[in-house]
């Protein structure tokens, strides 16, 4: 039961973790490429 | 001369697991014509399940069609992969880039997985051995509630679980009816002060060179961090990459609509194929169901609570209503989320916002199946 308690946290954890770099670089990626106005 | 009939004559082999199946396969028909519920997944798989239930016929036999489709689709895990290829083609991820954020909502709404593993190992070999869920089983189980039909059955069938067909049907079956599970969930645990919060309408730009470095740097990413999904993005991500690029205008057409059809129907008919009577019909299908519930549940209540959280870290500017289109139920969830902001406001338009959110929760569900094909190994 503890092993499946570690899964659930572990699961989540990695869930945010890749999901924060995500977001990080969704963040970064609007900062540096700005529409024209041709866009 | 004795003649042995009941080796060649098909109702003299029926039992009641037999019928039952056949009205279930019947009832899936039904649902997808009559009720346009799913159609095009489950009208493939009710006809797949008539025609593995009908005695001597052969289909689910050694050499049979739905065992050399299972063998070469599913095992493999071929056919969800390639439908994530068609998915990728068809996602617009604009919505998505132009509102970031979106993407913490998608990965609360995937507490649903977990949640429902837990519950599903505790009922299993982790604590009451009321049901015959293994750690695997009970992961498979979890995974409906990633709201994802492909995810289900590539976590299923990696894991290797016995209820690979079960947790299909449930997957997609709850998919149809994410606006019945989710609206009494989303009204029992926001206020109407809540529920009427506006959203503005912004109409970003998000340029077409950000539009195809976002599935490049997601699958590298997802890849580095969680690999086991690396399949599920990697496919997810080539569709995406094949629509944005906007130079092969023929492939990404064929993998929104022959690719995804053909693939359908095969994925159709031998998830159909898999639910056999013998095999199926046991208690733990029917729980499986009912965990499958549970699961889009959990998610909806963990989407809206971190709506919740944002609502008020944001100044009341977030309606937490959105959160609860975290879950890929694409676009299902986001059309519920629209409907009922309208019904609380009238000029509250929280489709774009919702968008974003099911987008993301379709990352985060790869994502999610990725952390649980890394993790069940290393506890097993």
């Amino acid at each position: 039961m503890i092993d499946a308690l570690w899964i659930v946290l572990l699961g989540m954890a990695i869930i945010f973790a890749v999901l924060g770099i995500l977001l990080g670089m969704m963040i970064l990626l609007n900062k540096l490429i700005k529409p024209n106005k041709t866009d | 001369m004795h003649i042995p009939f009941s080796e060649f004559i098909g109702f003299l082999n029926l039992n009641w697991q037999i019928v039952v199946m056949l009205a279930v396969g019947g009832f899936l028909i039904y649902l997808g014509t009559a009720r346009n519920v799913e159609p095009v997944i489950l009208i493939p798989i009710g006809t797949g399940i008539l025609l593995a239930n009908i005695p001597l016929g052969g289909m689910v036999d050694e050499g049979g069609i739905f065992a050399v489709l299972r063998n070469a689709g599913i095992k493999t895990e071929l056919f969800p992969l390639l439908i994530f290829i068609g998915i990728g083609a068809m996602i617009d991820f604009g919505p998505f880039l132009e509102r970031p954020y979106t993407i913490l909502l998608g990965a609360a709404a995937q507490f649903g997985i977990f949640g429902t593993f837990f519950l599903a190992y505790l009922l299993g070999d982790g604590w009451l051995h009321v049901m015959n869920f293994s750690l695997q089983d009970a992961a498979s189980i979890g995974i409906i509630g990633s709201a994802d039909g492909p995810t289900s059955i590539y976590v299923s069938s990696v894991l290797g679980s016995k209820y690979a067909a079960a947790i299909v049907v449930a997957a997609y079956s709850y998919m149809a009816l994410v606006p019945i599970i989710q609206p009494p969930i989303m009204r029992w645990m926001t206020t109407k002060e809540e529920r009427r919060v506006e959203m503005p309408i912004t109409v970003g730009l998000v340029t077409r060179k950000a539009k195809i470095i976002f599935p490049i740097a997601t699958v590298l990413v997802v890849g580095l961090i969680a690999p086991k999904a690396t399949p599920l993005i990697g496919c997810l991500m080539f569709g995406n990459v094949l629509r944005e690029c906007g130079v092969v205008e023929r492939l990404s057409a064929t993998a929104q609509n022959e690719l995804t059809n053909i693939v359908t129907i095969l994925l159709g008919l031998t998830v159909g194929g898999m639910m056999v009577a013998s095999e199926f019909l046991n208690p733990e299908t029917i729980l499986i169901f009912v965990m499958g519930v549970v699961a889009f549940a959990l998610d909806t209540a963990a989407g809206v609570s971190l709506g919740k959280i944002m609502y008020l870290l944001s100044g009341k500017k977030v309606n937490p209503l959105i959160g609860a289109a975290g879950i890929s139920a694409f676009p299902m969830s986001a059309r519920v989320v629209q409907r009922m902001g309208l019904q609380e406001n009238p000029q509250n338009h929280l489709l774009m916002h919702a968008v974003g959110a099911n987008t993301a929760g379709q990352i985060a569900s790869v994502v999610a199946g990725g952390a649980m094909l890394m993790l069940i190994p290393l506890f097993s």
